[in-house]
Protein backbone atom coordinates (compact mmCIF):
# COMPACT_ATOMS: atom_id res chain seq x y z
CA UNK A 1 0.00 0.00 0.00
CA UNK A 2 1.01 3.71 -0.41
CA UNK A 3 0.30 6.63 1.58
CA UNK A 4 1.10 9.92 0.52
CA UNK A 5 1.09 12.61 3.58
CA UNK A 6 0.79 16.19 2.48
CA UNK A 7 3.19 18.14 4.81
CA UNK A 8 4.03 22.34 4.77
CA UNK A 9 7.22 23.98 5.48
CA UNK A 10 5.97 27.31 7.24
CA UNK A 11 8.13 29.94 9.12
CA UNK A 12 9.10 28.66 12.14
CA UNK A 13 5.64 29.81 14.40
CA UNK A 14 8.52 30.94 17.38
CA UNK A 15 9.16 34.09 15.06
CA UNK A 16 6.71 37.10 14.38
CA UNK A 17 5.00 37.01 11.15
CA UNK A 18 5.65 39.63 8.35
CA UNK A 19 3.82 40.29 4.90
CA UNK A 20 5.13 42.24 2.08
CA UNK A 21 2.53 42.91 -0.58
CA UNK A 22 0.49 40.99 1.18
CA UNK A 23 2.55 37.75 1.19
CA UNK A 24 3.73 36.02 4.39
CA UNK A 25 7.31 36.39 3.90
CA UNK A 26 9.20 32.84 3.74
CA UNK A 27 12.67 32.32 5.55
CA UNK A 28 15.24 30.12 3.49
CA UNK A 29 14.79 28.02 6.50
CA UNK A 30 11.72 27.18 6.90
CA UNK A 31 10.40 24.13 9.35
CA UNK A 32 7.48 21.18 9.51
CA UNK A 33 4.45 22.17 10.57
CA UNK A 34 3.63 20.98 13.63
CA UNK A 35 -0.14 20.03 12.54
CA UNK A 36 0.80 17.97 10.00
CA UNK A 37 3.09 15.82 12.26
CA UNK A 38 -0.22 14.03 13.42
CA UNK A 39 -0.77 12.89 9.65
CA UNK A 40 2.70 11.86 9.46
CA UNK A 41 2.64 9.70 12.30
CA UNK A 42 -0.67 8.02 11.69
CA UNK A 43 0.80 7.24 8.51
CA UNK A 44 3.94 5.84 9.87
CA UNK A 45 2.12 3.47 12.65
CA UNK A 46 0.08 2.36 9.30
CA UNK A 47 3.71 1.79 7.62
CA UNK A 48 4.27 -0.26 11.21
CA UNK A 49 1.10 -2.29 10.85
CA UNK A 50 0.10 -2.61 7.50
CA UNK A 51 3.60 -2.41 5.33
CA UNK A 52 3.35 0.90 3.24
CA UNK A 53 5.24 3.40 2.00
CA UNK A 54 5.29 6.96 3.00
CA UNK A 55 6.00 9.63 0.15
CA UNK A 56 5.61 13.17 1.76
CA UNK A 57 4.64 15.75 -0.74
CA UNK A 58 5.50 19.24 -0.26
CA UNK A 59 4.72 22.24 -2.27
CA UNK A 60 6.19 26.13 -1.71
CA UNK A 61 9.99 27.37 -1.71
CA UNK A 62 12.34 24.81 -1.12
CA UNK A 63 14.91 27.04 1.15
CA UNK A 64 17.16 24.58 3.03
CA UNK A 65 14.51 21.99 2.93
CA UNK A 66 14.87 21.92 6.64
CA UNK A 67 10.93 20.90 6.88
CA UNK A 68 10.69 18.51 4.89
CA UNK A 69 14.11 16.83 6.16
CA UNK A 70 11.90 16.94 9.80
CA UNK A 71 9.18 14.81 8.02
CA UNK A 72 11.80 12.63 6.55
CA UNK A 73 13.50 12.19 9.87
CA UNK A 74 10.11 11.10 11.68
CA UNK A 75 10.45 7.86 9.15
CA UNK A 76 8.64 8.98 5.62
CA UNK A 77 10.24 6.64 3.10
CA UNK A 78 10.73 9.72 0.54
CA UNK A 79 9.30 13.03 -0.18
CA UNK A 80 7.82 15.26 -3.54
CA UNK A 81 8.32 18.65 -3.50
CA UNK A 82 7.29 21.00 -5.59
CA UNK A 83 8.27 24.76 -6.05
CA UNK A 84 8.17 27.54 -8.33
CA UNK A 85 8.30 30.96 -8.46
CA UNK A 86 4.50 31.23 -10.25
CA UNK A 87 3.20 29.36 -7.24
CA UNK A 88 4.22 31.91 -4.88
CA UNK A 89 0.85 33.37 -2.97
CA UNK A 90 -1.05 30.27 -4.21
CA UNK A 91 -4.28 30.20 -3.28
CA UNK A 92 -5.76 27.08 -1.17
CA UNK A 93 -7.49 25.88 -4.70
CA UNK A 94 -4.30 26.21 -7.00
CA UNK A 95 -2.72 24.40 -4.19
CA UNK A 96 -4.76 21.65 -4.26
CA UNK A 97 -4.50 21.44 -7.64
CA UNK A 98 -1.19 20.85 -7.79
CA UNK A 99 -1.64 18.63 -5.24
CA UNK A 100 -3.35 16.60 -6.85
CA UNK A 101 -1.48 15.83 -9.65
CA UNK A 102 1.07 15.54 -7.54
CA UNK A 103 -0.93 13.02 -5.56
CA UNK A 104 -1.27 11.01 -9.23
CA UNK A 105 2.53 10.94 -9.49
CA UNK A 106 2.43 9.75 -5.94
CA UNK A 107 0.05 6.73 -6.63
CA UNK A 108 -1.21 7.01 -3.10
CA UNK A 109 -3.97 5.00 -2.26
CA UNK A 110 -4.72 6.85 0.78
CA UNK A 111 -3.62 10.95 0.95
CA UNK A 112 -3.41 12.47 4.20
CA UNK A 113 -3.89 16.02 5.37
CA UNK A 114 -3.65 18.20 8.23
CA UNK A 115 -6.84 19.70 8.88
CA UNK A 116 -5.73 23.45 9.39
CA UNK A 117 -2.15 24.61 7.71
CA UNK A 118 -0.61 27.16 10.59
CA UNK A 119 0.58 29.70 8.06
CA UNK A 120 -2.33 29.35 5.84
CA UNK A 121 -5.30 27.91 7.60
CA UNK A 122 -7.94 27.85 4.89
CA UNK A 123 -8.92 24.41 5.86
CA UNK A 124 -10.34 23.47 2.23
CA UNK A 125 -7.37 21.94 0.41
CA UNK A 126 -8.07 18.41 1.58
CA UNK A 127 -11.42 18.24 0.41
CA UNK A 128 -10.62 20.24 -2.69
CA UNK A 129 -7.84 17.26 -3.36
CA UNK A 130 -10.34 14.77 -2.81
CA UNK A 131 -12.82 16.31 -5.84
CA UNK A 132 -10.05 17.35 -7.95
CA UNK A 133 -9.10 13.46 -7.88
CA UNK A 134 -13.20 12.11 -7.30
CA UNK A 135 -12.16 10.35 -4.01
CA UNK A 136 -14.27 10.25 -0.81
CA UNK A 137 -13.22 12.83 2.18
CA UNK A 138 -12.89 12.49 5.56
CA UNK A 139 -11.67 15.48 7.80
CA UNK A 140 -11.81 15.52 11.41
CA UNK A 141 -10.07 11.81 11.73
CA UNK A 142 -8.32 10.66 14.80
CA UNK A 143 -7.61 7.09 14.35
CA UNK A 144 -7.42 4.72 10.98
CA UNK A 145 -7.39 1.18 11.03
CA UNK A 146 -7.79 -0.57 7.30
CA UNK A 147 -8.54 -3.88 6.14
CA UNK A 148 -8.72 -5.63 2.66
CA UNK A 149 -11.14 -2.96 0.95
CA UNK A 150 -12.42 -0.66 3.23
CA UNK A 151 -10.23 1.95 6.05
CA UNK A 152 -11.97 2.31 9.40
CA UNK A 153 -11.72 5.89 10.80
CA UNK A 154 -12.51 7.65 13.71
CA UNK A 155 -13.39 11.18 13.91
CA UNK A 156 -13.93 13.83 15.53
CA UNK A 157 -17.59 15.90 15.25
CA UNK A 158 -19.06 18.81 17.00
CA UNK A 159 -20.89 17.00 19.24
CA UNK A 160 -18.57 14.06 19.98
CA UNK A 161 -16.71 10.98 17.77
CA UNK A 162 -18.27 8.45 15.02
CA UNK A 163 -16.71 5.64 13.19
CA UNK A 164 -16.27 5.53 9.09
CA UNK A 165 -15.98 2.96 6.94
CA UNK A 166 -14.93 4.19 3.51
CA UNK A 167 -13.15 2.47 0.21
CA UNK A 168 -9.19 2.34 0.95
CA UNK A 169 -8.62 4.80 -2.11
CA UNK A 170 -9.23 7.88 -0.38
CA UNK A 171 -8.32 11.77 1.07
CA UNK A 172 -8.29 12.07 4.90
CA UNK A 173 -7.19 15.08 7.52
CA UNK A 174 -6.30 14.62 10.26
CA UNK A 175 -6.77 16.59 13.46
CA UNK A 176 -4.31 16.55 16.50
CA UNK A 177 -5.11 14.67 19.67
CA UNK A 178 -5.45 11.22 17.92
CA UNK A 179 -1.79 10.05 17.91
CA UNK A 180 1.14 11.75 19.68
CA UNK A 181 3.95 12.77 16.80
CA UNK A 182 7.02 10.75 17.60
CA UNK A 183 10.71 12.31 17.93
CA UNK A 184 13.68 11.18 15.73
CA UNK A 185 16.43 9.68 17.48
CA UNK A 186 19.58 10.24 16.12
CA UNK A 187 19.87 7.26 14.01
CA UNK A 188 16.59 8.40 12.32
CA UNK A 189 18.05 11.82 11.46
CA UNK A 190 21.07 10.00 10.17
CA UNK A 191 19.23 7.60 8.20
CA UNK A 192 16.59 10.82 6.65
CA UNK A 193 19.78 12.24 4.84
CA UNK A 194 20.07 9.39 2.30
CA UNK A 195 16.33 9.47 1.73
CA UNK A 196 15.01 10.24 -1.78
CA UNK A 197 13.85 13.63 -2.32
CA UNK A 198 12.29 14.37 -5.90
CA UNK A 199 11.64 17.51 -7.52
CA UNK A 200 8.20 17.83 -9.57
CA UNK A 201 8.23 20.37 -12.23
CA UNK A 202 4.92 22.31 -12.57
CA UNK A 203 5.19 22.33 -16.46
CA UNK A 204 4.66 18.46 -16.44
CA UNK A 205 1.39 19.35 -14.29
CA UNK A 206 -1.88 20.21 -15.80
CA UNK A 207 -2.73 22.88 -13.66
CA UNK A 208 -6.49 24.77 -14.35
CA UNK A 209 -7.02 27.01 -11.17
CA UNK A 210 -6.51 30.29 -11.23
CA UNK A 211 -5.48 33.06 -9.17
CA UNK A 212 -9.06 34.62 -8.32
CA UNK A 213 -8.16 36.28 -5.04
CA UNK A 214 -6.54 39.81 -5.25
CA UNK A 215 -4.61 41.47 -2.37
CA UNK A 216 -5.70 44.20 -1.55
CA UNK A 217 -4.09 45.62 1.70
CA UNK A 218 -3.69 45.10 5.73
CA UNK A 219 -5.17 46.74 8.05
CA UNK A 220 -3.91 46.78 11.97
CA UNK A 221 -5.97 46.14 14.24
CA UNK A 222 -6.21 47.88 17.15
CA UNK A 223 -5.36 45.06 20.07
CA UNK A 224 -3.95 46.44 22.49
CA UNK A 225 -6.24 47.20 25.59
CA UNK A 226 -4.56 48.98 27.84
CA UNK A 227 -6.13 47.03 30.67
CA UNK A 228 -5.47 46.70 34.35
CA UNK A 229 -2.95 44.40 35.65
CA UNK A 230 -2.80 43.52 39.18
CA UNK A 231 0.10 41.72 40.83
CA UNK A 232 -1.57 38.90 43.11
CA UNK A 233 -0.45 39.23 46.50
CA UNK A 234 -3.23 37.48 48.39
CA UNK A 235 -5.97 39.51 47.55
CA UNK A 236 -6.65 40.26 43.85
CA UNK A 237 -9.51 38.17 44.02
CA UNK A 238 -10.99 40.97 45.34
CA UNK A 239 -10.53 42.68 42.03
CA UNK A 240 -12.05 40.14 40.20
CA UNK A 241 -15.04 40.37 42.54
CA UNK A 242 -15.64 43.73 42.37
CA UNK A 243 -15.68 44.07 38.68
CA UNK A 244 -17.87 41.02 38.40
CA UNK A 245 -20.35 43.08 40.58
CA UNK A 246 -19.75 46.35 38.25
CA UNK A 247 -20.37 43.88 35.43
CA UNK A 248 -23.90 42.88 37.09
CA UNK A 249 -22.59 39.25 36.89
CA UNK A 250 -22.84 38.87 40.81
CA UNK B 1 -26.37 39.26 -6.61
CA UNK B 2 -28.30 36.58 -6.27
CA UNK B 3 -27.27 34.32 -3.18
CA UNK B 4 -26.97 30.62 -1.85
CA UNK B 5 -26.44 30.09 2.15
CA UNK B 6 -25.57 26.63 2.72
CA UNK B 7 -26.14 26.09 5.79
CA UNK B 8 -26.50 23.75 8.69
CA UNK B 9 -28.23 22.37 12.15
CA UNK B 10 -27.59 23.05 15.78
CA UNK B 11 -29.74 21.06 18.22
CA UNK B 12 -32.56 20.25 15.59
CA UNK B 13 -32.34 24.47 14.85
CA UNK B 14 -31.16 26.36 11.86
CA UNK B 15 -27.26 27.03 13.24
CA UNK B 16 -26.85 30.70 14.57
CA UNK B 17 -24.03 30.65 12.28
CA UNK B 18 -26.30 30.29 9.19
CA UNK B 19 -28.41 33.06 10.76
CA UNK B 20 -26.15 35.62 10.85
CA UNK B 21 -25.20 35.37 6.98
CA UNK B 22 -29.09 35.50 6.36
CA UNK B 23 -29.05 39.01 8.42
CA UNK B 24 -26.00 40.23 6.73
CA UNK B 25 -27.75 39.00 3.45
CA UNK B 26 -31.17 40.95 4.77
CA UNK B 27 -29.14 43.81 5.03
CA UNK B 28 -27.49 43.77 1.62
CA UNK B 29 -31.05 43.57 0.51
CA UNK B 30 -29.34 40.08 -1.69
CA UNK B 31 -31.91 37.76 -3.88
CA UNK B 32 -31.22 34.62 -1.75
CA UNK B 33 -31.66 31.24 -0.55
CA UNK B 34 -30.83 28.39 1.79
CA UNK B 35 -29.84 24.81 1.42
CA UNK B 36 -29.46 23.11 4.88
CA UNK B 37 -27.72 19.92 5.63
CA UNK B 38 -28.45 17.18 8.46
CA UNK B 39 -29.63 14.46 9.25
CA UNK B 40 -32.11 15.08 12.12
CA UNK B 41 -35.64 14.01 11.62
CA UNK B 42 -37.95 17.51 11.56
CA UNK B 43 -35.34 20.07 11.93
CA UNK B 44 -36.58 23.91 12.41
CA UNK B 45 -35.06 25.58 9.70
CA UNK B 46 -37.61 27.10 7.96
CA UNK B 47 -39.05 30.89 7.51
CA UNK B 48 -41.46 32.69 5.90
CA UNK B 49 -38.82 35.03 5.01
CA UNK B 50 -36.85 33.06 2.91
CA UNK B 51 -36.46 29.68 0.91
CA UNK B 52 -34.88 26.67 2.22
CA UNK B 53 -34.30 23.27 0.93
CA UNK B 54 -33.71 20.76 3.10
CA UNK B 55 -30.93 18.24 1.67
CA UNK B 56 -31.60 15.32 4.34
CA UNK B 57 -29.17 12.36 4.28
CA UNK B 58 -28.95 9.27 6.53
CA UNK B 59 -27.11 9.38 9.93
CA UNK B 60 -25.26 6.33 8.64
CA UNK B 61 -24.07 7.78 5.51
CA UNK B 62 -21.61 10.90 4.62
CA UNK B 63 -21.73 11.58 0.93
CA UNK B 64 -20.87 15.50 1.23
CA UNK B 65 -19.42 14.61 -2.47
CA UNK B 66 -23.47 14.00 -3.77
CA UNK B 67 -24.21 16.71 -1.84
CA UNK B 68 -22.19 19.33 -3.54
CA UNK B 69 -23.14 17.45 -6.51
CA UNK B 70 -26.73 18.83 -5.78
CA UNK B 71 -26.05 22.14 -4.87
CA UNK B 72 -23.39 22.38 -8.14
CA UNK B 73 -26.18 21.74 -10.39
CA UNK B 74 -28.51 24.57 -8.15
CA UNK B 75 -25.95 27.25 -8.64
CA UNK B 76 -25.55 26.43 -12.31
CA UNK B 77 -29.61 26.70 -13.01
CA UNK B 78 -30.26 29.22 -10.33
CA UNK B 79 -27.21 31.95 -11.87
CA UNK B 80 -26.27 32.12 -8.40
CA UNK B 81 -23.10 33.87 -7.97
CA UNK B 82 -22.46 34.18 -4.19
CA UNK B 83 -22.36 31.54 -2.08
CA UNK B 84 -22.04 31.15 1.68
CA UNK B 85 -21.25 29.06 4.33
CA UNK B 86 -20.07 29.45 8.03
CA UNK B 87 -16.65 28.34 8.55
CA UNK B 88 -17.70 25.35 10.63
CA UNK B 89 -16.91 21.18 9.98
CA UNK B 90 -19.88 20.26 7.10
CA UNK B 91 -20.06 23.91 5.49
CA UNK B 92 -16.35 23.97 5.26
CA UNK B 93 -16.10 20.62 3.46
CA UNK B 94 -19.39 21.60 1.35
CA UNK B 95 -17.99 24.70 0.00
CA UNK B 96 -14.49 22.98 -0.68
CA UNK B 97 -16.19 21.00 -3.28
CA UNK B 98 -18.38 23.32 -4.74
CA UNK B 99 -14.91 25.91 -4.90
CA UNK B 100 -13.47 23.36 -7.13
CA UNK B 101 -16.49 22.57 -9.53
CA UNK B 102 -16.63 26.44 -10.11
CA UNK B 103 -12.79 26.67 -10.38
CA UNK B 104 -13.17 29.80 -7.59
CA UNK B 105 -10.84 29.49 -4.72
CA UNK B 106 -13.08 30.76 -1.25
CA UNK B 107 -12.13 33.24 1.23
CA UNK B 108 -11.34 31.34 4.95
CA UNK B 109 -12.45 32.92 8.07
CA UNK B 110 -14.06 36.11 7.00
CA UNK B 111 -15.30 38.29 9.48
CA UNK B 112 -16.57 41.03 7.04
CA UNK B 113 -17.31 41.61 3.75
CA UNK B 114 -18.80 43.74 1.43
CA UNK B 115 -20.03 44.26 -2.17
CA UNK B 116 -18.82 46.84 -4.04
CA UNK B 117 -19.75 47.76 -7.95
CA UNK B 118 -20.70 43.98 -8.06
CA UNK B 119 -17.18 42.94 -6.72
CA UNK B 120 -17.18 40.83 -3.33
CA UNK B 121 -14.55 42.68 -1.01
CA UNK B 122 -13.81 40.32 1.98
CA UNK B 123 -11.76 41.00 5.06
CA UNK B 124 -10.33 38.13 7.30
CA UNK B 125 -8.30 38.11 10.34
CA UNK B 126 -4.59 37.07 10.31
CA UNK B 127 -2.19 36.50 12.72
CA UNK B 128 -4.42 36.03 15.45
CA UNK B 129 -6.75 38.98 14.50
CA UNK B 130 -3.88 41.73 14.76
CA UNK B 131 -4.63 42.34 11.59
CA UNK B 132 -7.19 42.27 8.56
CA UNK B 133 -6.83 41.39 5.19
CA UNK B 134 -8.34 42.48 2.49
CA UNK B 135 -9.44 41.00 -0.62
CA UNK B 136 -10.93 41.44 -3.74
CA UNK B 137 -12.27 38.29 -5.23
CA UNK B 138 -12.39 38.26 -9.14
CA UNK B 139 -15.20 35.52 -10.28
CA UNK B 140 -18.48 34.82 -11.35
CA UNK B 141 -18.72 33.07 -8.49
CA UNK B 142 -17.81 33.85 -5.21
CA UNK B 143 -17.40 31.62 -2.28
CA UNK B 144 -17.42 33.00 0.92
CA UNK B 145 -16.47 30.85 4.30
CA UNK B 146 -17.59 32.75 7.35
CA UNK B 147 -16.50 32.98 10.69
CA UNK B 148 -19.26 32.61 13.23
CA UNK B 149 -20.14 35.08 15.68
CA UNK B 150 -19.20 38.08 12.94
CA UNK B 151 -23.05 39.23 12.63
CA UNK B 152 -25.89 39.08 15.22
CA UNK B 153 -27.98 36.56 13.59
CA UNK B 154 -31.16 37.57 12.21
CA UNK B 155 -34.20 37.09 14.41
CA UNK B 156 -36.89 35.26 12.39
CA UNK B 157 -39.35 32.69 13.69
CA UNK B 158 -38.13 29.75 12.48
CA UNK B 159 -40.98 26.82 11.21
CA UNK B 160 -41.29 23.55 9.69
CA UNK B 161 -41.79 25.16 6.49
CA UNK B 162 -39.49 23.56 3.68
CA UNK B 163 -38.82 21.53 1.00
CA UNK B 164 -36.97 18.11 1.28
CA UNK B 165 -34.71 16.22 -0.67
CA UNK B 166 -33.19 13.17 0.68
CA UNK B 167 -29.86 12.64 -0.75
CA UNK B 168 -28.88 9.29 -1.36
CA UNK B 169 -26.07 7.07 0.47
CA UNK B 170 -23.03 7.46 -0.87
CA UNK B 171 -19.44 5.14 0.20
CA UNK B 172 -18.74 6.40 3.91
CA UNK B 173 -20.77 4.58 5.93
CA UNK B 174 -21.37 6.09 9.43
CA UNK B 175 -21.56 3.90 13.02
CA UNK B 176 -20.91 4.16 16.35
CA UNK B 177 -22.11 7.87 16.72
CA UNK B 178 -21.11 9.31 19.96
CA UNK B 179 -22.82 12.60 21.18
CA UNK B 180 -21.51 13.59 24.83
CA UNK B 181 -23.62 15.11 26.94
CA UNK B 182 -24.34 18.17 27.02
CA UNK B 183 -24.90 19.88 30.56
CA UNK B 184 -25.25 23.58 31.87
CA UNK B 185 -24.76 26.75 30.09
CA UNK B 186 -23.70 26.28 26.36
CA UNK B 187 -20.51 28.29 25.29
CA UNK B 188 -21.84 29.85 22.09
CA UNK B 189 -25.08 31.71 23.95
CA UNK B 190 -23.70 31.66 27.77
CA UNK B 191 -22.77 35.51 29.05
CA UNK B 192 -19.70 34.24 31.44
CA UNK B 193 -17.42 31.73 30.02
CA UNK B 194 -14.43 30.30 32.21
CA UNK B 195 -11.61 28.74 30.12
CA UNK B 196 -9.42 26.58 31.34
CA UNK B 197 -5.45 26.33 30.15
CA UNK B 198 -2.47 24.17 31.26
CA UNK B 199 -1.69 26.58 33.60
CA UNK B 200 -4.52 24.44 36.06
CA UNK B 201 -1.30 22.44 36.00
CA UNK B 202 -3.30 19.00 36.48
CA UNK B 203 -6.87 17.63 35.46
CA UNK B 204 -7.90 17.45 38.86
CA UNK B 205 -7.85 21.12 39.44
CA UNK B 206 -10.52 21.76 36.93
CA UNK B 207 -12.82 21.07 39.62
CA UNK B 208 -11.89 24.70 40.57
CA UNK B 209 -13.37 26.12 37.20
CA UNK B 210 -16.24 23.75 37.46
CA UNK B 211 -16.96 25.53 40.89
CA UNK B 212 -16.36 29.02 39.88
CA UNK B 213 -18.37 28.47 36.71
CA UNK B 214 -21.60 27.36 38.74
CA UNK B 215 -21.10 29.93 41.03
CA UNK B 216 -21.48 32.59 37.47
CA UNK B 217 -24.02 30.11 35.59
CA UNK B 218 -21.11 30.17 33.18
CA UNK B 219 -20.48 27.89 30.41
CA UNK B 220 -17.07 26.35 30.62
CA UNK B 221 -13.91 26.38 27.57
CA UNK B 222 -10.59 24.92 27.12
CA UNK B 223 -7.69 25.79 25.11
CA UNK B 224 -6.38 23.29 22.67
CA UNK B 225 -3.80 21.64 24.40
CA UNK B 226 -5.52 20.53 27.88
CA UNK B 227 -8.57 19.34 24.95
CA UNK B 228 -5.56 17.47 23.12
CA UNK B 229 -3.99 16.33 26.22
CA UNK B 230 -7.84 14.97 27.15
CA UNK B 231 -8.43 16.99 30.19
CA UNK B 232 -12.06 18.31 28.57
CA UNK B 233 -14.05 17.24 24.98
CA UNK B 234 -13.12 19.01 21.89
CA UNK B 235 -16.68 20.70 22.43
CA UNK B 236 -15.29 22.70 24.95
CA UNK B 237 -12.36 24.24 22.77
CA UNK B 238 -12.71 27.65 22.01
CA UNK B 239 -10.26 29.04 19.72
CA UNK B 240 -9.35 28.97 15.75
CA UNK B 241 -10.42 25.17 15.64
CA UNK B 242 -12.79 25.31 18.05
CA UNK B 243 -15.69 27.70 19.13
CA UNK B 244 -15.90 31.09 18.64
CA UNK B 245 -17.36 32.85 21.63
CA UNK B 246 -18.25 36.75 22.36
CA UNK B 247 -19.44 36.46 26.18
CA UNK B 248 -20.03 39.47 28.29
CA UNK B 249 -17.16 38.03 30.29
CA UNK B 250 -14.58 35.78 29.58
CA UNK B 251 -12.56 34.57 32.22
CA UNK B 252 -8.84 33.05 31.28
CA UNK B 253 -7.42 30.91 33.71
CA UNK B 254 -3.47 29.53 33.02
CA UNK B 255 -4.10 30.29 29.52
CA UNK B 256 -1.21 31.64 27.72
CA UNK B 257 -2.94 33.99 24.84
CA UNK B 258 -1.83 32.36 21.77
CA UNK B 259 -2.91 33.67 18.77
CA UNK B 260 -5.24 30.28 17.65
CA UNK B 261 -6.98 30.90 21.06
CA UNK B 262 -7.73 34.69 20.66
CA UNK B 263 -9.28 34.50 17.39
CA UNK B 264 -12.09 32.40 19.48
CA UNK B 265 -12.42 35.12 22.42
CA UNK B 266 -10.96 38.05 21.81
CA UNK B 267 -14.31 39.96 20.78
CA UNK B 268 -15.89 39.19 24.14
CA UNK B 269 -16.66 42.36 26.14
CA UNK B 270 -14.82 41.94 29.47
CA UNK B 271 -11.63 39.28 29.52
CA UNK B 272 -10.23 38.36 32.64
CA UNK B 273 -7.26 36.78 33.06
CA UNK B 274 -5.24 34.51 35.74
CA UNK B 275 -1.74 33.93 34.55
CA UNK B 276 1.45 33.44 37.00
CA UNK B 277 3.90 35.14 33.83
CA UNK B 278 3.90 38.52 33.54
CA UNK B 279 4.50 38.66 30.03
CA UNK B 280 1.90 36.18 29.00
CA UNK B 281 0.58 37.37 25.81
CA UNK B 282 -3.19 37.03 27.11
CA UNK B 283 -2.70 40.19 29.08
CA UNK B 284 -2.17 42.20 25.68
CA UNK B 285 -5.85 41.55 25.14
CA UNK B 286 -7.26 41.31 28.73
CA UNK B 287 -9.22 44.16 30.06
CA UNK B 288 -8.06 42.64 34.14
CA UNK B 289 -5.09 41.04 34.19
CA UNK B 290 -4.87 39.06 37.45
CA UNK B 291 -0.31 37.89 37.77
CA UNK B 292 -0.70 35.15 40.15
CA UNK B 293 -1.10 31.13 40.50
CA UNK B 294 -4.31 30.13 39.62
CA UNK B 295 -4.20 27.75 42.09
CA UNK B 296 -4.05 30.39 44.75
CA UNK B 297 -6.19 32.82 42.98
CA UNK B 298 -8.89 30.82 42.04
CA UNK B 299 -9.76 29.18 45.38
CA UNK B 300 -10.42 32.22 47.21
CA UNK B 301 -12.29 34.01 44.48
CA UNK B 302 -14.98 31.34 44.58
CA UNK B 303 -14.87 31.05 48.68
CA UNK B 304 -15.27 35.15 48.38
CA UNK B 305 -18.40 35.35 45.70
C1 LIG C 1 -3.36 25.40 13.29
C2 LIG C 1 -3.48 25.58 14.77
C3 LIG C 1 -4.74 25.69 15.32
C4 LIG C 1 -4.89 25.88 16.71
N1 LIG C 1 -6.15 26.02 17.22
C5 LIG C 1 -6.29 26.29 18.53
C6 LIG C 1 -7.58 26.51 19.10
O1 LIG C 1 -8.61 26.44 18.42
N2 LIG C 1 -7.66 26.83 20.42
C7 LIG C 1 -6.55 26.91 21.22
O2 LIG C 1 -6.70 27.19 22.42
N3 LIG C 1 -5.34 26.65 20.73
C8 LIG C 1 -5.18 26.35 19.41
N4 LIG C 1 -3.93 26.09 18.93
C9 LIG C 1 -2.82 25.92 19.91
C10 LIG C 1 -2.21 27.21 20.40
O3 LIG C 1 -1.19 27.60 19.51
C11 LIG C 1 -1.58 27.02 21.80
O4 LIG C 1 -0.65 25.97 21.75
C12 LIG C 1 -2.60 26.73 22.91
O5 LIG C 1 -3.67 27.64 22.87
C13 LIG C 1 -1.90 26.82 24.24
O6 LIG C 1 -2.76 26.43 25.27
P1 LIG C 1 -2.51 26.87 26.79
O7 LIG C 1 -2.62 28.34 26.89
O8 LIG C 1 -3.42 26.04 27.62
O9 LIG C 1 -1.06 26.34 27.10
P2 LIG C 1 0.32 27.08 27.22
O10 LIG C 1 0.61 27.87 26.01
O11 LIG C 1 1.29 26.05 27.64
O12 LIG C 1 0.11 28.13 28.39
C14 LIG C 1 -0.05 27.82 29.72
C15 LIG C 1 -0.01 29.14 30.49
O13 LIG C 1 -0.29 28.88 31.84
C16 LIG C 1 0.56 29.67 32.66
N5 LIG C 1 0.69 28.96 33.93
C17 LIG C 1 1.35 27.81 34.18
N6 LIG C 1 1.17 27.44 35.46
C18 LIG C 1 0.39 28.37 36.03
C19 LIG C 1 -0.15 28.55 37.31
N7 LIG C 1 0.08 27.67 38.31
N8 LIG C 1 -0.90 29.64 37.56
C20 LIG C 1 -1.14 30.55 36.56
N9 LIG C 1 -0.68 30.42 35.32
C21 LIG C 1 0.08 29.34 35.05
C22 LIG C 1 1.82 29.82 31.88
O14 LIG C 1 2.48 31.01 32.26
C23 LIG C 1 1.33 29.85 30.44
O15 LIG C 1 1.13 31.17 30.00
C24 LIG C 1 -3.75 25.90 17.56
C25 LIG C 1 -2.48 25.77 17.00
C26 LIG C 1 -2.34 25.61 15.64
C27 LIG C 1 -0.95 25.49 15.07
N1 LIG D 1 1.89 23.94 0.26
C1 LIG D 1 1.47 22.78 0.77
N2 LIG D 1 2.22 21.65 0.62
C2 LIG D 1 1.80 20.48 1.14
N3 LIG D 1 0.66 20.33 1.82
C3 LIG D 1 -0.11 21.41 2.00
C4 LIG D 1 0.24 22.68 1.48
N4 LIG D 1 -0.74 23.56 1.81
C5 LIG D 1 -1.66 22.87 2.50
N5 LIG D 1 -1.29 21.57 2.62
C6 LIG D 1 -2.03 20.49 3.30
O1 LIG D 1 -3.38 20.89 3.49
C7 LIG D 1 -3.71 20.95 4.88
C8 LIG D 1 -4.67 22.08 5.14
O2 LIG D 1 -4.05 23.29 4.79
P1 LIG D 1 -4.84 24.64 4.64
O3 LIG D 1 -5.94 24.40 3.67
O4 LIG D 1 -3.81 25.61 4.18
O5 LIG D 1 -5.37 24.99 5.99
C9 LIG D 1 -2.36 21.08 5.58
O6 LIG D 1 -2.42 20.58 6.90
C10 LIG D 1 -1.47 20.21 4.69
O7 LIG D 1 -1.66 18.83 4.96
Amino acid sequence: MKIAVCSKQIPDPANEVTYENGLLKRPDEQVLDDTDRYGIELALQLKEKYDAEVTIISMGPKGTLKGVQQALQMGADKALVISDESLSGANALITANVISEVAKLSEADLIIFGTESTDGYSGTVPQQVSRFLNLDCISYVKAVEINSEKVILTRQTLEGSEKVDMPNKCVISVTAGGVEPRYPNFKDIMAAKSKPIEEVNINDLNITAHQNLKFLEIEEVENSKNGQKIIDEGEAYNSIIEKLKELKII
Amino acid sequence: MKALIVSEIVDGKLSSGSLEIVSKAEELGLEYQLITIGSEEQPIIGSNSFKQTYLKRSPNSLQYNKIADYISNVITNEQINLVFGSSTYQCRDIIAYLSVDFNSSPVSSVIRFSLENDKVITLNSINGGQQLYKTEIDSSISFLLIRPKSFEPANFELNTDFTTIEVESGNCNVYEIHKEEKAGPQLEDSKVVVSAGRGMVDVANLELINKLSEKLNAAIGGTRAIVDAGWMPYSQQVGQTGKTVKPDVYIACGISGATQHQVGMKDSKFIIAINKDEEAPIFQIADLGIVGDTLTVLPKLIENI
